[in-house]
């Protein structure tokens, strides 16, 4: 391996903890698959580890189980896709606009404050019995006869490292795009407001500010713009978070010391509204526009050739952002109480624009590489093929479910987590970050991907492992089956649900083969050199030079 | 923006149009009452829930066959959901218990039989058992 740079290094350590964070986190789901399909499988194990936790009565499979799903999408979430997230944008961000992070010492304080937020949260759990869910439905995490008060405080206390870290994160990211060291400056306030497209407004009703600096961020790369857009989205994700966890913490703190405060308080339906406006700036947010992004990078450099449609692409990032803010109510479309004119524009037919943005900026990439015919099926592109249709299929069942009528019967189901929330981040959103591993790993070592067949069994594993158990899922939802719920054996869903567990290995089988060509491409030294001083190494000579 | 795209964009105008067309129309049956129709009520049925149970009332829910059915539950301490199954563990309809609201919903059913009652929302450790069999009784 060639003499990699600092930046490079620490890319290459915020992706290897991202995948360990991912290996976490499927070794959850596969414990919680096999708990749904025998809910008494894991006794034996349970009685074990009961010995190191802080309760002080004897937990029972339930609230293992309930820590556990609450855990579980923090550490897929938080750990996996945002530390693979931060690597990849502090190579690329700086990369592209051919100038240095800005603040580099916040580099490894985002690593380190990332892991250690996610893994106070995973740990609130395991130790602690945190069961409220990643939803933090009030008062549910302040109710104190159902949720252990230590776990909630400290839950909360990793939540807030996680968020104020991402604020970190994304203040040097903003820093770095707005620094004047180039021709490239802007303004924060220019900067934002070109991101909602206000001087484009401007421009239209003719009052132009001649002054301002490019208006339609023309002159930047159009993934920073979908990293620039996306990321208002990251930081309103954030603030909000942060704002749920301050709340939930002032209670569990004035119940520590005796002066317990009264949770009707606080309105539970506005604090839905509050916290899932927020929530959902991730879900139906960035993640959409850092997913854009990521494609318009990389299938013209995979393909050689000019992203189709830019101008009309660029226009679409704004579009979601604008959608994102007004879509949260498709998590309240079971709420009755919420107002019907909210269920149904911002519920069902603002949550449609994503469908009209997703599928431009699907229509762009594939018209891409279409245009750019023959190309090669390199590991990465295959992966980006793979990360389109995941995203379809997903956007296809959550324009289902987000619906005033059909979400009647599938609210709360097997259908949203599986067919929708799944698909989009394993199938969507997994694929993609595999493909920009498999993009990068080169770009930053200049080695070569060790086996391509290690590359096939990767793909086929992971996207049929993934679509298949997302399906068997989803079809248990569409016959009732709710997602949250243990149901005692025997139970209508049993054959989905041995169908999905069986799948969930073959997406693991999937995941090793992608660790095993990793490491086999970056060598063990190598690897470990990330994360360990160079002289702590023997390395062989034919390693050292590989 | 090109033709590729123009007519690109034109089917996704057409697609929106008919699914949210079809799915807000009475071809999903309950829209027809939830949505389009304010019909008279033949029942209340008040349903109380609080500490992982259900508080029925004390004669139990007892309907006919296309009565217009409201049903309002409320929550005396964290978020529910009411969610009303088929014996085969398919689901007819749920909503939402928020606490300090009451949560309606209007109900008319088709088939006859008895329908189990499961809370549809995440409430703590003991969420599974909130699980009522037979709990609504629908006669011809």
């Amino acid at each position: 391996m060639k003499e990699i740079g600092w930046l490079e290094k620490w890319t290459l350590r915020f992706a290897v903890v991202g995948l360990l964070f991912l290996a976490l986190s499927g070794l959850e789901g596969m414990l919680m698959r096999t708990q749904l399909v025998a809910p008494q499988a894991l006794d034996g194990v349970e009685s074990a580890l009961n010995t190191v936790r802080l309760t002080s009565q004897e937990p029972t499979s339930e609230n293992l189980f309930y820590s556990m799903l609450t855990a579980h999408p923090i550490v897929g979430i938080y750990g996996f896709a945002y530390m693979c997230v931060m690597g990849a944008f502090y190579f690329l961000v700086p990369f592209l606009l051919k100038k240095e992070i800005r603040y580099k010492k916040l580099v490894p304080v985002n690593f380190w404050l990332q892991i250690t937020g996610v893994m106070i949260c995973w740990m609130s759990g395991f130790f602690g019995l945190f069961n409220a869910m990643y939803t933090l439905y009030w008062p549910l995490p302040v109710s104190y006869d159902r949720v252990p008060r230590i776990g909630s405080i400290i839950f909360v206390i990793g939540a807030a490292v996680v968020m104020v870290n991402i604020l970190i994160f994304a203040y040097n990211i903003f820093s770095t795009v707005l620094s004047k060291n180039s021709s490239r400056g802007y303004s924060f306030r220019q900067f934002l407001s070109a991101a909602f497209g206000i001087p484009r407004l401007k421009k239209l009703l003719g009052r132009e500010d001649e002054n301002a600096p490019s208006l339609n961020y023309n002159d930047l790369p159009i993934f920073i713009v979908a990293v620039g857009r996306g990321s208002i989205d990251t930081v309103i994700n954030a603030i909000v978070l942060l704002a749920a966890g301050v709340l939930i913490l002032v209670y569990g703190l004035a119940d520590a010391f005796g002066s317990g405060l009264d949770p009707g308080i606080v309105d539970a339906l506005v604090y839905k509204n509050w916290y899932w406006w927020g929530l959902d700036m991730v879900a139906d947010g960035s993640v959409l526009m850092y997913t854009a992004g990521v494609w318009y990078l990389l299938i013209p450099i995979l393909t050689g050739r000019k992203l189709y449609g830019e101008s009309v692409v660029r226009t679409v990032i704004l579009v979601d952002l604008l959608v994102s803010m007004g879509v949260w109510s498709h998590h309240l479309l079971g709420d009755r109480v919420q107002p019907l004119v909210m269920r149904l524009l911002s519920g069902q037919i603002i949550t449609w624009g994503e469908f009209f943005t997703m599928g431009l900026t699907i229509f762009a990439s594939l018209m891409t590489i279409w245009k750019a015919k023959p190309v090669k099926l390199s590991p990465p592109l295959k992966f980006v093929l793979g990360s389109i249709f995941g995203f379809i299929m997903g956007g296809v069942a959550g324009l289902i479910q987000a619906n005033v009528g059909l979400n009647l019967i599938f609210h709360n189901t097997q259908w949203v987590v599986s067919l929708h929330a799944h698909t989009f981040l394993l199938t969507g959103l997994g694929t993609l970050l595999f493909a920009v591993v498999y993009a990068l790993l080169p770009m930053l070592t200049k080695l070569e991907i060790r086996s391509q067949r290690l590359v096939d069994v990767h793909f086929w594993a992971w996207m049929v492992g993934s679509v298949v158990m997302a399906y068997a899922m989803g079809m248990s939802g569409a016959k009732g089956m709710l997602r949250r719920t243990i149901y005692p054996t025997p139970h209508p869903y049993e054959s989905y649900l041995t169908v999905a567990l069986i799948a969930s290995f073959l997406v693991a089988l999937g995941l090793v083969a992608f660790l095993v060509n990793v490491i086999n491409t970056l060598g063990w030294a190598n690897t470990l050199s990330l994360f360990v001083p160079e002289r702590w190494i023997k390395r062989q000579p034919e390693t050292a030079s590989a | 923006m090109d033709r590729d795209e123009r007519i690109w964009l034109g089917v996704l105008v057409v697609v929106f149009l008919i699914f949210n067309i079809v799915t807000l129309s009475t071809l999903v049956p309950w829209q027809e009452w939830l949505l389009w129709t304010d019909h008279e009520l033949d029942q209340q049925i008040s349903i109380g829930i609080e500490d992982y149970e259900f508080q029925f009332p004390p004669d139990g829910i007892e309907v006919q066959v296309g009565e217009y059915v409201e049903f309002i539950a409320t929550s005396e301490d964290v978020t529910y959901g009411f969610g009303v199954f088929r014996t085969d563990g398919t689901m007819v309809f749920q909503m939402q218990v928020v606490p300090g609201y009451d949560n309606k919903i209007v109900w008319k059913f088709d088939d006859p039989g008895a329908y189990d009652v499961r809370s549809t929302e995440y409430s703590g450790p003991r969420h599974s058992e909130m699980f009522v069999e037979d709990a609504i009784h629908v006669s011809p």
